[in-house]
C-alpha cells in the first residue's frame, strides 16, 4: 500500500465523527450511548467525537427498531453521509425488532435493509462498556484501505 | 421602513439537542417566538397493540420498554395494576424494596433531565459532572437488580431479588456521594449568573396556564401546582416527604425542583432502608379477571394504565397514558410563545423534560 | 460574587488534583453481577422447555439436541437478558450474573400452570391440534388423523365430534396446537407465577 493510504489509515482509525440517529427506539440504547459520552468511559478519549451532524460524521449509530416514518427519511440521512461512512447497528432493535417483533406491530424489517451496517452490537440495552468495546474493535478495520476497496 | 419578516423555522426530528426525534414548528418575528406547534409520530411501535392477548410475563417487557429512562415505574403501576385486579399482597418487604429501586429510578432519571438540560445550554462541564453522578446511581441498580436499564424488577406477588448486605452497604455509599456531589452541582447552578441568564425567566409557565394544559410532574410543581400522586400510594404514606413546590414556573424552577427531588428521593430510599422489614420477597399469587386504572408518580408526572384482562390473566384491552403527553403540549401551546430568543426554543423544551418514546408507544 | 480564593478552593481540592493528573477512565470489563447472556453450566439438560416458555422476547432461545444431549442456545441478537429463563430451568443449566446464587438461596422459584381454552364457535373439529400435540404423540403414537383416540392418556382428542380436554395438566405449554389449528380457535394461556419457599413436587 502506497504511504498515503498508510496515512489515511492510520489517521481514520483515531478521529472518527459520529452521528446518531434514532428510528424509533424506547431510548434505552439511547442513554447508554450517552453514558458512554460521561467521564467515566469516555468515548472522546479515543478521539471519537460525538455530534450529531450528518454532513459531518464518519460513522452513523444506528439505534432503535424500523417504524415506517423512517422508510425514506433513514436512507436520505445516509446519502447525506458523505463517505467513506459506516453504519453500528446498536441495541436488538435494529437487528431484530427485539420484544416489538411480533405479528401486530408496526415495526418493519431489521435495519439492515434499508442501508447497509458494518457492525451490531446486540444487548438490551448494551453496556456502554460493550458499546465501547465493539466500536473500538470496529474502528481500526471499518475504514481501512477504503479508497482501494471502493474506488 | 424596515419590514420583518415571518419565518416558520422547523427544529427537526433529527437535531443535536435532543435524543429522540420530534419537530418542532416555530412561528417566529425576527427572533422572537410567536407560537410553536409539535409534530410527533416518529417512534410509533404500536406496544399497546402488541399487548394485547398475552400474560403478564411478556406484556411486563413491552411495558418496561415503552420508556427506557422510566422504566421501574412502567414496571411497577403495571405490576400494581394486575395485583389490584387479581386481589394479590404484597410482603412488606417487597413493597419497600420496589420503592427503593423505584427512588434510585428517578434520581437517575432527574440527573439525566438535568444533564439534558445544561447540554443544551452549552454547560458541558455541569452536564458531565452530572452524568458522571449518574453513573453512581446505575452502579447501585445493576448490583441490586442485575441490570442497569430495563430491570424487570417487580413481579405480581413481590419482587424478584432481594437486597444483600454487601450491596445495601454499598448503597449507603453511593447515596451519599450522590448527596455531596449534587449539593455541590446544585449550588453551582443556583449561583452562575451565565446560567441564570438562560433560565430565570425563560419559558414561564404560570400556575393558571399550567392548570389549563394539565401539565403533571416536575414541570407542574415549577408553577405551584402542589400535586405529588406519591402522596397516594400505601407505601409511601407511611414515608416522610412532601412534595416540592416552586412558584417561579421559568427553566430555572423547573431544574431546582429536579434538583431538591433528589435529595428528598435519597432521603425516602434511606427511611426505607432504615424501616426494611425482615421477610419474604414473593407472596405468589396468580392474575385473574377484571379491570383497574392504576397510576403511579413517574419522574415525569403522573402516569395512568388501563387495564382489563380475561379470567386466565391475560390482557384484552390496555390503554397508557404517559406524563409527556400532557407536558408537551403545556410547552409548545404555553412555554414557547412569547420566548424572546430562538436559541431558548431548545432549552425550554428540553426543561419540560420530554419523554417523546414515552408519548409514541 | 465569589472571591477568586472561593474558586481556588474549590478547583484546588486535592482529590481533584490528583484526578485530574491520574485520571483513567473504568477499565472497559463487565462486572460479574450484570446479568449477561446466560451461558451453560455442566448440568445436563433434561430438554423440558421450560426457559422456552418463559422467554417473553421472540426467537431468542431454542432448545437444541446435538450429539447425543439436549442444550438450550440463546441468540444474541434477541435474547433481553432478563434471566426469568435462568429462573425458570428446574435444573440449573443456565446461569447469568448472580441469579442462580440468590435463587438457591431465596428458595424462589417460577410456578407455570397452562390451560387450554377452545372457542366452540370457530372450531371445525378438524384434530390438527390434538395430532400435532406433542405429549399426545408420546402418549398415543397411533392417534389417527382427525384427532380420533380411543386412548384416555391423551390431553386432548376429538370425541363424538366434538373437542374434549381430558388431562388439561399435562399441558406443557409449547402452542404447538395454536399453529396449526387453521381457524385460531384454541389457546393456550401460560399462568405464571413467582413464588418463595415452595418445594416442587
Amino acid at each position: 500500500m502506497s504511504l498515503l493510504q498508510d496515512v489515511k489509515n492510520w489517521v481514520r482509525a483515531r478521529s472518527i465523527h459520529v452521528s446518531y440517529v434514532d428510528v424509533g427506539s424506547c431510548n434505552g440504547c439511547d442513554i447508554e450511548v450517552l453514558a458512554c459520552l460521561a467521564p467515566r468511559y469516555d468515548i472522546e478519549q479515543y478521539g471519537i467525537y460525538v455530534h450529531n451532524n450528518p454532513r459531518e460524521a464518519d460513522i452513523l449509530l444506528v439505534v432503535g427498531a424500523m417504524t415506517p416514518p423512517w422508510v425514506e427519511r433513514l436512507p436520505a440521512l445516509w446519502a447525506k453521509i458523505p463517505p467513506p461512512r459506516a453504519a453500528i447497528a446498536i441495541g436488538n432493535c435494529p437487528i431484530s425488532g427485539c420484544v416489538y417483533n411480533r405479528r401486530e406491530t408496526y415495526i418493519l424489517g431489521p435495519v439492515s435493509k434499508y442501508i447497509p451496517i458494518a457492525a451490531e452490537v446486540p444487548g438490551c440495552p448494551p453496556r456502554p462498556t460493550e458499546i465501547l468495546s465493539a466500536v473500538l474493535s470496529v474502528a481500526p478495520t471499518v475504514f481501512r484501505d477504503y479508497e482501494v476497496n471502493r474506488p | 421602513m424596515k419590514k420583518l419578516v415571518d419565518v416558520s423555522i422547523p427544529l427537526g426530528p433529527v437535531h443535536p439537542c435532543w435524543k429522540e426525534p420530534a419537530r418542532i414548528k416555530c412561528e417566529t418575528r425576527g427572533e422572537k417566538v410567536l407560537s410553536a406547534e409539535v409534530e410527533l409520530g416518529y417512534m410509533k411501535k404500536g406496544i399497546e397493540r402488541i399487548m394485547k392477548g398475552r400474560p403478564w410475563q411478556e406484556v411486563l417487557f413491552l411495558a418496561e420498554r415503552v420508556c427506557g429512562i422510566c422504566s421501574v415505574i412502567h414496571n411497577m403501576v403495571f405490576i400494581e395494576g394486575m395485583e389490584a385486579i387479581s386481589g394479590i399482597t404484597v410482603p412488606d418487604r417487597a413493597a419497600y424494596l420496589r420503592v427503593v429501586v423505584n427512588e434510585l429510578d428517578r434520581i437517575q432519571s432527574h440527573l439525566l433531565a438535568n444533564f439534558s438540560f445544561c447540554y443544551t445550554i452549552e454547560h458541558e462541564t455541569l452536564a458531565m459532572y452530572l452524568l458522571n453522578t449518574r453513573e453512581r446511581a446505575m452502579d447501585s441498580l445493576e448490583r441490586i437488580t442485575g441490570a442497569r436499564v430495563n430491570k424487570a424488577y417487580m413481579i405480581p406477588g413481590g419482587v424478584r431479588f432481594d437486597l444483600r448486605d454487601a450491596d445495601r452497604a454499598a448503597l449507603c455509599a453511593d447515596l451519599d456521594y450522590i448527596e455531596e456531589a449534587v449539593n455541590r452541582y446544585a449550588r453551582m447552578f443556583e449561583g452562575g449568573p451565565l446560567i441564570a441568564t438562560r433560565a430565570k425567566g425563560v419559558g414561564i409557565l404560570t400556575q393558571e396556564q399550567a392548570r389549563i394544559a394539565r401539565a403533571v410532574g416536575p414541570t407542574a410543581r415549577a408553577s405551584g401546582i402542589a400535586e405529588d400522586l406519591r402522596l397516594s400510594h400505601p407505601t409511601y404514606r407511611r414515608l416522610e416527604f412532601a412534595p416540592i413546590v416552586r412558584t417561579e414556573g421559568d427553566n430555572f424552577a423547573r431544574i431546582m425542583v429536579r434538583f431538591q427531588e433528589i435529595f428528598q428521593s435519597i432521603g425516602l430510599v434511606r427511611q426505607c432502608l432504615h424501616d426494611l422489614p425482615a421477610g419474604p420477597i414473593r407472596g405468589g399469587g396468580t392474575c385473574g379477571a377484571g379491570e383497574t386504572v392504576s397510576r403511579g408518580e413517574a419522574p415525569r408526572g403522573e402516569l395512568s394504565y388501563f387495564i382489563r384482562s380475561d379470567e386466565y390473566g391475560r390482557i384484552t384491552d390496555i390503554a397508557i397514558r404517559t406524563p409527556s403527553i400532557m407536558n408537551i403540549d403545556a410547552c409548545t401551546h404555553h412555554m414557547l410563545p412569547g420566548v424572546t430568543s430562538l436559541a431558548d426554543v431548545t432549552s425550554v423544551f428540553v426543561s419540560a423534560d420530554p419523554c417523546i418514546a414515552c408519548n409514541e408507544r | 460574587m465569589r472571591s477568586v480564593i472561593w474558586y481556588l478552593r474549590e478547583f484546588l481540592r486535592a482529590p481533584w488534583v490528583h484526578a485530574f493528573l491520574f485520571a483513567r477512565t473504568a477499565p472497559l470489563v463487565t462486572p460479574s453481577h450484570f446479568r449477561d447472556y446466560p451461558s451453560l453450566t455442566d448440568v445436563e439438560c433434561t430438554h423440558c422447555f421450560s426457559c422456552r416458555m418463559i422467554c417473553p422476547a421472540p426467537g431468542a432461545i431454542e432448545v437444541l439436541q446435538e450429539g447425543g444431549g439436549w442444550h438450550p442456545v440463546i441468540h444474541r441478537g434477541h435474547c433481553l437478558r432478563c434471566g426469568l429463563c435462568v429462573e425458570a430451568c428446574p435444573e440449573g443449566v443456565l446461569a447469568s450474573g448472580r441469579i442462580l446464587r440468590w435463587q438457591e438461596e431465596d428458595r424462589t422459584s417460577f410456578r407455570a400452570t397452562f390451560r387450554i381454552q377452545v372457542d366452540h364457535a370457530k372450531c371445525m373439529r378438524c384434530g390438527n391440534c390434538c395430532v400435532s400435540c406433542p405429549v399426545n404423540k408420546e402418549q398415543d403414537p397411533q392417534m389417527a388423523s382427525g384427532g380420533h383416540s380411543s386412548n384416555l392418556e391423551v390431553i386432548m382428542r376429538i370425541a363424538g365430534g366434538k373437542h374434549t380436554v381430558i388431562h388439561e395438566e399435562r399441558c406443557v405449554g409449547c402452542r404447538t396446537c395454536e399453529g396449526a389449528c387453521p381457524n385460531s380457535a384454541i389457546r393456550v394461556a401460560r399462568i405464571l407465577e413467582g413464588v418463595q419457599g415452595v418445594t416442587e413436587g
